[in-house]
């Protein structure tokens, strides 16, 4: 957090710093990519087209050495001033060695696509802080995210992203619930379905107009059924968050999580790491046009 | 597993279209407010500027630069591109009442913001 913080005094200069600035002459932000993994209620403006480059990488698992990443290729519109539609590619790579349960690969791979459906239920005005978006976010993939075998796999998130703006251009709250159902068919014809299940909660503070850094926590569970019947672990994550606008046109978003505790149904040992990971990151780069 | 790959595809179809089906069908008879403002040596004119509320709004932006300037507003969730000496013209959704700022894209000092009441 302090190397994110160190980093954002030193893009927004010192006379960006929010003790120096007034911030009721900022320009209102987009709030979607501030909050790291979090995601907040914003939809783009109408008529806005947007290219993004989306890389979220999970790291550490019991034993052995596990990296995974997967990217997202992005194309992001806004139809209309309640609608915002995604669609894109994804590529994996997976780097796994010794790690029990799991086969030890070194690959990189086209991965699937995905599209995503926003819908802006209710928007932010200055007299109500609160703006909540719905979204559905089908996944198809042909590489367990995991694992790296080939699969077939479909997942339905579904999100609802809401934001609290808590002081005008300055300090922002956000919040999702997430329920990601999905079912997969491996290469031996066996099938699986699960579903995960959780919330965050965000914080971001605007150092400069064009800096935000802020903090999140994430609590997920993890169930071998749609139906959220079948309980097999949960886990707690935290970390920093960035977002750093370049120009008007061109943003990035950075974050870090660290599983602070979690639990495996049948397994005494500390931390969820079958489900789960020790650590993740995300890094995401915007051209809008 | 045939079957479910045929309903995961249907499912998949009802998603793309439900954002249509959630959207608020247009009327053509709807009353529209319009509001026109002029951008003139890189300002506003008139920097404020009122609508009522609960109406869709109209925004004619003249152009009288010599170059091309960006009207756009995060909180109307509007943006477009205006070519040196012409006109736009942004459709915008009923609004509740509340102050909605908008900006230049290309001039960081070009501001203004509509009231809604």
């Amino acid at each position: 957090m302090l190397a994110l913080c160190t980093f954002a005094s030193l893009l927004g200069g010192s006379s960006g710093l929010a003790r120096a600035q007034d911030a009721s002459s900022w320009r209102e932000i987009e709030t979607k990519y501030i909050f790291g993994f979090t995601t907040g209620s914003g939809i783009g403006l109408e008529g806005e087209k947007e290219f993004t480059v989306d890389s979220i990488g999970r790291f550490g698992k019991r034993d052995g050495h596990y990296a995974a990443t997967e990217t997202k290729y992005e194309f992001e519109f806004t139809p209309s001033q309640f609608v915002q539609i995604e669609f894109g590619a994804l590529g994996s790579t997976h780097n796994i060695g010794a790690v029990s349960d799991l086969d030890g690969r070194n690959q990189g791979a086209f991965a699937g696509g995905f599209a995503e459906f926003r819908y802006l239920a209710l928007e932010r005005t200055s007299n109500n802080p609160l703006s909540v978006t719905l979204a559905f976010e089908p996944n198809v993939r042909l590489i367990d995210e995991t694992s790296g075998a080939r699969v077939h796999n479909y997942e339905f998130e579904t999100t609802i992203n809401a934001d609290v703006e808590l002081l005008r251009n300055r300090l922002y709250a956000g919040f999702n619930m997430l329920y990601e159902p999905e079912v997969t068919w491996t290469a031996t014809d066996q099938t699986m379905r699960e579903a995960t299940f959780g919330g965050s909660a965000a914080l971001s503070v605007r150092l400069a107009p064009n800096v935000l850094v802020g903090g999140e926590l994430w609590y997920l569970r993890h169930y071998d059924s749609p139906a959220l019947s079948a309980f097999t672990g949960d886990a707690l994550m935290a970390g920093p968050t960035l977002y750093v606008q370049f120009t008007p046109k061109m943003f990035m978003a950075a974050a870090w999580n660290t599983q602070l505790w979690g639990r495996e149904v049948g397994n005494p040992l500390p931390l969820n790491l079958a489900e789960f990971q020790r650590h993740r990151a995300k890094v995401k780069f915007a051209y809008e046009f | 597993m045939y079957t479910v790959h045929m309903m995961l595809r249907r499912l998949t179809l009802a998603a793309i279209c439900a954002p249509a089906l959630l959207q608020p069908a247009p009327s053509r008879a709807e009353p529209v407010a319009e509001i026109r403002v002029t951008y003139s040596n890189g300002q506003f004119q008139p920097g404020q500027v009122s609508a009522p509320a609960d109406k869709p709004i109209v925004i004619r932006v003249k152009n009288l630069d010599a170059k091309a300037m960006e009207f756009e507003s995060t909180s109307l969730r509007v943006e477009k591109v205006v070519a040196a000496k012409s006109e736009g013209v942004l459709n915008v959704r009923a609004l509740k009442p509340g102050r909605y700022e908008f900006y230049d894209d290309f001039n960081d000092k070009a501001r203004g913001a509509l009231t809604v009441q």
